[in-house]
């Protein structure tokens, strides 16, 4: 089987404390609910968390919807960003299996980045190694006016915007992940993939388009 | 810090069992939340301090299961709750909808079909053939894409079956491929019964071959090819035709009608069965034999040959070459054979996957005993059974393959 695998890759730096990483926690919690609930991406969809503060966690490696357990997530330190896509870069390698003469390999994996701030580390071996790699979506999510959207840009042309990072605006963004990896699972059966955000659901009110 | 069980999820229909041990400190542990008659599910104790949660969830959901005990402190004992949840999966099966189709579509098709061919005659084969709608198809309320039409024509003795899969991006490929079929086989049908030449040419080939002359035989190749052109590609062509008519006529553009093409025709002589075909598009036609241990591809898989893009019969493009054009025609003269397969790719996915194991023989015995010896929906591929064997081969249709939903359309002539 084909699977579609999808990376949440989210900044748990000190920045995100109190009501952010909670707004992040009750968010994958509602978007497993919600996807669990879809039969396209409850039987393709495959999920991973990467987190990052002063460094790179995998917090969930790749996992079936069916067993997949919802991290305990809690904010401290820097944000690492530069890490964190070296992490994913490396996971996927890993993870994504390839197409060959046997089997038809994994769909090509959807990336959700989420950050409040802009990235303490180098971030630029970690951006090549990302680069290096074929994904399909790639949306980066500029929680707040605190982030960095320069660097955001440089990891894709997906690139949306929360006003302010609360309670509010995080859960409307993962019911927008929710609703984009349901598109995905189902359109992935009648081909052509693009990678462009006109792909997905549109945004709601509280999510801008950084254009 | 509290205890926290890493309980795992369960899933609707499938049997569960997991240990929890609470740490020593817990006494008099009572445990509640579980409801065998809600969720299927219930606890039983093992020692005072080990609960087993077991059975085969009837609903989903997150349980909450309350745990209430004494923790021994060093200078009192407290009363303590805690909740913890236990996350029950639906059965993917159960979250399909199977929506009807509104009555008011245009070109309305029933979601299955199925049907068989019995030749009265001593030494034929039998044809049998079914279609279903997808499950993605349903889910939706749309309509099944693929169609077929097999048949016998007792006066020449010639089969015809033909096999279309409507593109799924598509809005009308649901009456392009039903045009296609009919098309063709109308086209072929006429061609057949009008004279002897392609017969002849046949008899013609089969002598030179035998003489093991190679220039006579190849001399004879190149008749055979011209009127299998004259056949197969022209009936190709002709429902080409007959599709951007429909489109012109409704004002719209032929790709609205975008299908796939798998066309054989077929032919018992003297000296053996003749088997040809074309095909455009994915799917699969396999000439399967168990005998001598061969399955023989009837074309190539178009997703092979031109990385990932189907061909339609709607494309102009396709008509435009025809060394091309040759290239996909097949025809074998074997003495015997097990089962010729048609097959949309809704079949040959799930199925194969790749181009590498449609080309493998294993693969295709696994195939064949899938579906004489499905524990679910055997189909009995006796030839006395026939009548029963298109409906248990509809059932068989439905086979679980995660991710995989197409409409499936499938014939055999066996």
């Amino acid at each position: 089987m084909r699977r579609l695998p999808v990376y949440l890759v989210l900044d748990t730096s000190a920045s995100m404390q109190g009501e952010p990483i909670a707004a992040v926690r009750r968010g994958v919690k509602t978007l497993i609910d919600t996807l669990r609930t879809d039969p396209y991406a409850l039987e393709t969809a495959f999920l991973s968390i990467i987190t990052f503060n002063t460094n790179a966690h995998l917090a969930m490696p790749l996992t079936e919807l069916m067993s997949f357990k919802e991290p305990d997530l809690n904010a401290s330190g820097c944000t690492a960003l530069g890490e964190a896509l070296e992490l994913l870069s490396v996971k996927s390698d890993i993870d994504v299996i390839k197409t060959d003469q046997n089997v038809k390999g994994d769909w090509k994996p959807l990336v959700f980045i989420m950050t409040d701030g802009a990235p303490t580390d180098d971030y630029r071996y970690g951006l090549a190694e990302f680069k290096k790699r074929k994904f399909g979506m790639v949306v980066a999510c500029a929680a707040g006016r605190n982030a960095n959207i320069n660097v955001l840009k440089k990891i894709t042309d997906n690139v949306v915007q929360l006003e302010t990072a609360d309670s509010r605006t995080i859960s409307a963004f993962f019911k927008w992940v929710s609703a984009s990896v349901s598109t995905s699972s189902m359109k992935i059966e009648s081909g052509a993939e693009t990678g462009l955000l006109s792909e997905l659901p549109p945004p709601p009110p509280e999510i801008n388009v950084v254009i | 810090m509290s205890f926290t069980p890493n309980i795992p999820n369960a899933s609707v229909n499938k049997e569960y069992s997991y240990l929890i041990t609470f740490p020593p400190i817990y006494h008099g542990i009572v445990i509640s939340g579980i409801d065998k008659d809600e969720i299927g599910l219930e606890i039983e104790s093992i020692t005072e301090n080990s609960f087993k949660i077991f059975g085969t969830p009837i609903k989903s959901g997150t349980i909450e299961i309350k745990v209430k005990y004494i923790q021994e402190g060093l200078f009192s004992n407290k009363s303590k709750e805690e909740i913890f949840e236990l996350i029950i999966n639906p059965d993917p099966r159960d979250l399909w909808k199977d929506l009807p189709v509104p009555d008011d579509i245009e070109y309305k098709k029933e979601n299955e079909f199925t049907k068989c061919v019995i030749p009265q005659k001593e030494g034929l084969k039998n044809v049998i053939a079914a279609s279903k709608r997808g499950r993605s198809h349903a889910q939706e309320a749309k309509s099944r894409d693929d169609h077929f039409k097999i048949t016998f024509n007792p006066d020449n003795e010639w089969y015809i079956l033909a096999v279309a899969d409507g593109a799924g991006s598509a809005e009308f490929s649901r009456e392009g491929a039903r045009i296609a079929c009919e098309t063709v086989w109308e086209f072929c049908n006429q061609k057949l019964s009008e004279n002897q030449d392609f017969d002849n040419a046949i008899i013609a080939y089969k002598q030179a071959a035998d003489s093991k002359d190679e220039a006579k035989e190849l001399e004879a190749r190149k008749v055979i090819g011209n009127q299998l052109y004259s056949l197969l590609v022209m009936a190709a062509y002709k429902a080409h035709v007959a599709i951007n008519k429909e489109a012109t006529q409704k004002e719209r553009q032929a790709k609205a009608y975008s299908t796939t093409l798998l066309l054989s025709v077929v032919k018992k002589f003297d000296f053996g069965w003749f088997t040809s075909a074309f095909w455009i598009g994915d799917g699969a036609i396999c000439l399967f034999d168990m005998n001598n241990k061969t399955a023989k591809l009837l074309g190539i898989p178009d997703e092979g040959e031109y990385s990932g893009q189907t061909r339609f019969v709607t494309m102009s493009e396709v008509f435009t070459d025809s060394t091309a054009l040759f290239k996909r025609l097949r025809f074998n003269i074997v003495d015997d054979f097990t089962a010729l397969f048609l097959m949309s790719d809704g079949v040959s996915d799930p199925m194969f996957e790749t181009d590498f194991n449609l080309n493998n023989y294993d693969k295709w015995v696994e195939f064949y005993k899938n579906i004489t010896e499905n524990q679910e929906n055997p189909v009995d591929l006796s030839h006395e059974k026939s009548e029963e064997a298109k409906q248990a081969l509809l059932n068989w249709l439905n086979f679980w393959s995660p991710g995989n939903h197409d409409d499936r359309t499938i014939a055999i002539l066996y």
